[in-house]
Parts: C-alpha cells; sequence; structure tokens
C-alpha cells in the first residue's frame, strides 16, 4: 500500500526575470514500512523534491496525496497540522533551536505536536529517545556545545519523538564519519520497522544503500530510477 | 510561554539592549512631561486648584483677565443669584523685605470665599517658596504703592501664578495699590454654573489658555512630549522588526517543526510585554526618584495620572510594533524562513 505519493510536481524559481523549472514533472510513491533512498547528483533536485513533500515549500504544479488528500490543495493551516502530528523532518544542517537544550527540543515537538501523553509519559519518553540516539548523556547541553554528528542525532529525536508517521531525512549523515553514520542508518532501519514508518531520505553515500528498501535515483530534475 | 522565556534568559543581550532603548526614551519622555506638568503648574497652580466651574470676564476685556472690570451692580446681582460665587483679582507686583530684598509676587485678592485664603487688613499670606527665600512668619514687608505695610501671616503650599508666588493680601489693600474698585474675575464652581448674559464665561480649561504666556508653554512642552511619544514608537517598530529580522531562521525552524502562528506571535507579543514593562517600571522608578533630586527651582511635577496613560501609550505603541513585525513572519514559508536565516 502507498502511503504517500508525489504525482507530476514540478517547481519553478524565478529569479528576476529567468524562470528556472528545477523539478520537471517528479513522480515518486512511498511504501509504509520501506526506507526509500533519493540519490543524484547535486543540483538535482532531490532536496527540493523532499522539502515539497514535506510541506516546507509549495509544488508549482502537481499533486502530493498523503492519507488519500491532496496536500497541496490544503491550507496553510491544514498543512501544518500535518507537519506538526504526521511528519518529522531531518534537515541537511541539523536546524536545531539555540536555545534550548537538548531534552526541551524534544519537548517542544512533543507541544508543538499536541501529544496527550501526561508529563511523567513524556520525560520518560525522552529519555528513551535519547537513549535510542545514545545522547542521554548529553540531555542539558545546548546545541552550540555539541559535535555535528551528536547535532545530527538530536535532530533524528527530534523528528521521531512524536511517533510521525512519515520521516523526512536530507542527508542525515553528511555531517557523519563512516561508523557513526553507519549507526545512524542502523536507527533509521530500525525505526522504520518498529514504529512503522514511511522513510524517504536524500543521500550522497553509496555506503548507506545496503541500509534501505529502495533506490530512486534523481537527474536534472527528473527521476531515471 | 516558557519558549519565549528561556530565548530571553540565553541571548540577554540583545534583549537587554532592546530594553533599554525602551527605557530611556520612555524616561525622556516621562521626565520631558514632568517638566512640561511642572511648568504648568508654576504658571497657573492658582486657578488649577480651584474646582471645575465657570470663570466670567467683563465683555469689555476681549478675553484678557487684566483689562477685565466687573461692574459692581452686576457682581451684586451675581452674588445674590449665586451665593457660592467668587470675585477675585490677580495683578503682578513685588514687596520689599526687612533687607530691602526684592521679590516678585503675584498679589490675589477674592471676596469671602473658601477657594482663596482670607486675610485681614494689612497682613499677607505667601506661597511657601518665599519661605525657602528665607522670609518668615512675623516678618514685614512692603511695596512702594501702598503706604502700609504686610505682616506676614502664614504660608500656603503649592500657589503660583505667571510663574511666581502667590501672595494673599485684603481686597481693600490690593484697591489700594492698583487703584481700581472693581474685581478682575468671577467664579462660580460647579458643572452647572449658568452662563451669563452681561459677562463672557469660560470653562477651567479656557481661561487656562486666557493666561498669556500658558498656552505658548503647555503648547510647545506637549508637542515635544507627543513627538517623543511618536519617534519612541517608530523606534519600537523598528527595533522589534530588526530584531525579528535577525531572527527569521529561527521562526522558520519552529514553522517547519509545526509551531502554530498564533504561537510565533504569542512569543513575540510576550517578549514585547516583558521587556516593555521591566524597561516602564525602571524608568517610572528613576522619574519618581528624579522628583526627589531634582534640583530646587526646576519646576518638576509628574503625577502618576500622567505616567499611567504615557505607560499605556507606550504599551499599545510596543504592541503594535511587535504584531506588524510579526506579520512578516506570519505569511513567509518555512524554507525560506530558514534559508533567509543562513544568510
Ligand atoms: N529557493 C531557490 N531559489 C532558486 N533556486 C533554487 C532554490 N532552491 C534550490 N534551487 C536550485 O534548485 C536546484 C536543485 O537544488 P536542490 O537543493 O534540490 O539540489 P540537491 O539535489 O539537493 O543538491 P545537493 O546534493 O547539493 O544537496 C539547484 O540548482 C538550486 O540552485
Ligand atoms: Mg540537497
Amino acid at each position: 500500500m502507498s502511503a504517500f505519493i508525489i504525482d507530476e510536481v514540478k517547481k519553478t524559481f524565478s529569479n528576476g526575470e529567468i524562470e528556472e523549472e528545477i523539478l520537471k514533472g517528479v513522480n515518486l510513491s512511498l511504501k509504509e514500512g520501506e526506507i526509500t533512498a533519493l540519490i543524484g547528483p547535486s543540483g538535482s533536485g532531490k532536496s527540493t523534491v523532499l522539502t515539497i513533500a514535506a510541506g516546507l515549500q509549495k509544488a508549482s504544479t502537481g499533486e502530493i496525496m498523503f492519507e488519500g488528500k491532496d496536500m497541496t490543495k490544503m491550507s496553510q493551516e491544514e498543512v501544518r497540522h500535518i507537519r506538526a502530528t504526521d511528519f518529522g523532518f531531518v534537515f541537511q544542517s541539523s536546524h536545531l533551536v539555540p536555545f534550548l537544550t537538548v531534552a526541551e527540543q524534544l519537548q517542544l515537538m512533543l507541544d508543538v505536536s499536541e501529544t496527550k501523553t501526561s508529563k511523567k509519559e513524556q520525560v520518560k519518553a525522552i529519555d528513551e529517545m535519547l537513549k535510542l540516539v545514545e545522547m542521554e548523556h548529553r540531555k542539558e547541553a545546548y546545541p552550540s556545545s555539541l559535535s555535528g554528528g551528536e547535532r545530527q542525532r538530536v535532530a533524528i529525536a527530534r523528528a521521531i519523538i512524536h511517533r510521525p508517521k512519515i520521516l523526512f531525512a536530507d542527508e542525515p549523515t553528511a555531517s557523519l564519519d563512516t561508523n557513526r553514520s553507519k549507526g545512524v542508518m542502523e536507527l533509521l532501519q530500525e525505526l522504520t520497522r518498529t514504529l512503522n514508518l514511511t522513510t524517504l531520505m536524500v543521500t550522497h553515500d553509496e555506503e548507506m544503500l545496503p541500509y534501505v528498501d529502495r533506490v530512486i535515483t534523481m537527474r536534472d530534475g527528473y527521476i531515471v530510477e | 510561554m516558557k519558549i519565549a522565556w528561556k530565548e530571553m534568559k540565553k541571548n540577554k543581550t540583545r534583549f537587554l539592549i532592546l530594553g533599554s532603548i525602551i527605557f530611556l526614551v520612555s524616561f525622556l519622555t516621562f521626565i520631558i512631561s514632568g517638566l512640561a506638568n511642572g511648568l504648568s503648574q508654576d504658571n497657573a497652580a492658582l486657578i488649577k486648584k480651584l474646582p471645575q466651574g465657570q470663570f466670567y470676564l467683563d465683555k469689555d476685556a476681549d478675553k484678557t483677565y487684566n483689562l477685565s472690570k466687573i461692574d459692581e451692580g452686576v457682581q451684586q446681582q451675581i452674588f445674590i443669584d449665586n451665593p457660592e460665587a467668587t470675585a477675585f483679582s490677580v495683578q503682578m507686583g513685588f514687596v520689599n523685605d526687612a533687607e530691602d530684598k526684592q521679590h516678585s509676587l503675584a498679589f490675589v485678592t477674592s471676596t469671602d470665599s473658601e477657594l482663596f485664603e482670607n486675610v485681614k487688613e494689612g497682613e499677607i499670606v505667601l506661597d511657601r517658596s518665599l519661605q525657602e527665600d528665607g522670609i518668615q512668619v512675623g516678618d514685614v514687608l512692603t511695596n512702594n504703592q501702598f503706604s502700609g505695610e504686610f505682616v506676614v501671616k502664614g504660608f500656603v503650599d503649592q500657589q503660583k501664578y505667571s510663574h511666581a508666588p502667590v501672595a494673599f493680601i485684603a481686597m481693600t489693600n490690593y484697591q489700594e495699590m492698583y487703584r481700581v474698585m472693581e474685581m478682575q474675575t468671577i467664579f462660580i464652581p460647579g458643572k452647572d454654573a449658568p452662563t451669563l448674559s452681561a459677562l463672557d464665561s469660560f470653562s477651567n480649561k479656557e481661561f487656562l489658555h486666557a493666561i498669556p504666556s500658558y498656552s505658548a508653554e503647555q503648547m510647545s512642552l506637549n508637542m515635544i512630549v507627543w513627538f517623543l511619544v511618536i519617534i519612541s514608537g517608530m523606534l519600537f517598530a523598528i527595533f522589534f522588526y530588526m530584531m525579528n529580522v535577525q531572527k527569521i531562521g529561527l521562526y522558520g525552524i519552529l514553522k517547519a517543526i509545526g509551531m502554530k502562528t498564533i504561537s510565533l506571535f504569542k512569543m513575540i507579543w510576550y517578549q514585547m510585554l516583558v521587556i516593555t514593562a521591566i524597561s516602564l517600571v525602571l524608568s517610572i522608578a528613576l522619574s519618581q526618584a528624579f522628583s526627589f533630586v531634582a534640583p530646587e527651582g526646576m519646576p518638576f511635577h509628574l503625577t502618576m495620572d500622567t505616567v499611567w496613560m504615557l505607560s499605556a501609550v507606550f504599551m499599545v505603541v510596543g504592541f503594535i510594533g511587535a504584531t506588524i513585525s510579526g506579520f512578516q513572519v506570519k505569511n513567509i514559508e518555512p524554507l525560506q524562513a530558514i534559508q533567509q536565516g543562513e544568510m
């Protein structure tokens, strides 16, 4: 069953006079419990596909079907609600909130997604999640004092603490060494299986491909498979 | 609004700068309006202290009180119809003390009334500021237009007219000094004081503005105060705007994870409220302290009414500034905001 379908999505950026079509009709469907990897040369449009799919920017044309509804036709507020409750997003650079501690980043995500569990359960969930990404020892640290890899693991934890249905990850292993990268990929694999996530990730790294279920290649705004 | 508070705690410098701008501007506004009010007291405390009512001048006086001479017959009739009416006159002049030092005064006399000091012939009651000049109860004062002498009976607080201390004297002494029998002004207290066909009538406010220097002085000072309020309003708005432009990347992240726009607004409002309130409390405290240390002779009079009103205006202005800067956060796509923040 396809949980998420991208249908003929095009994206045009206009820089003043010049209009440039970056996505020229992308079709893609994601399956529940699977990790799909988007690969392709730099500038081919991978991040653009990912951010449009995640509702962080709008497609110029095309449809994005999530649970049978077209997200491109939804109001700003409906898309926001989906982002808050059903999606998780890991950015190419971690984008944590600079003035919140590691634990508070996750608490904020629980607040934003309006998770209805008790405070005690939330604290426990945060602890467990931090244990999962091996960050519980830096619970009280601020992002500025973390290494790139540590930030990325916190970002992953933030992206899934609220139990989203779909996880988008833009090169989550880019700033990590091979061992750490494999750790993160194992984590994604495990989370995707155990939480029945649907994961779409972008990667440059061939070594990560054994961990994914499906690989899709992009070139010049097209999917070439 | 824990997140708004956490941000302020973590980025103290940024919010301290904003707070000190608000503090300085509001403090300046309080001081200037304290001075405006002080000068106004200094110029017209005598009139400002009177209750709400109507003032009447002779029609021929052309709205200038020191040209006014109210016909005695008219006055008699008014007193019969309105038992609470008072007639009074004011003229600028001088007295000499025992050491022959001259003091500038505003001589005031009135018919028997609770609103003015009632003084016996040969006696004088002075504004307290003259006590600081060394005059004491029992001192003898002279005036070159007056054949007798004035014995100081006592002092009253805050009685000023035309920037001079007021001296209450008896009607007969006044009439001798200024060679007039008629009184200048009639005052009838009460909201429903009648309009009299024989005389021009003025409300308290209108009468204040009939004092020649009063209008000009108050107008310029009030203009300065309102300019300050407008300029500080623009400063607030600009600073909140700049701060939010700097924070656009953060708002992008918060929007990306699905935070509601209203929550972003609440965050902006909360920070504005806390900063403005703290700054205002400080500048209120300092401006009140200033009224104690203000140099002697500097007319500084800042009432709590004025302070609350100006504070409310600052709050509203700050709120508008914060809201305007919130709107540019509202309409931006999360990704665009994040990318702008990275530049
Ligand atoms: N906001 C924008 N305005 C104009 N052009 C843009 C914008 N965002 C992306 N592009 C362009 O779209 C193209 C695709 O960008 P995208 O970030 O999707 O590439 P990518 O495949 O993720 O590359 P990389 O592997 O380097 O991350 C690039 O040529 C980029 O310059
Ligand atoms: Mg990219």
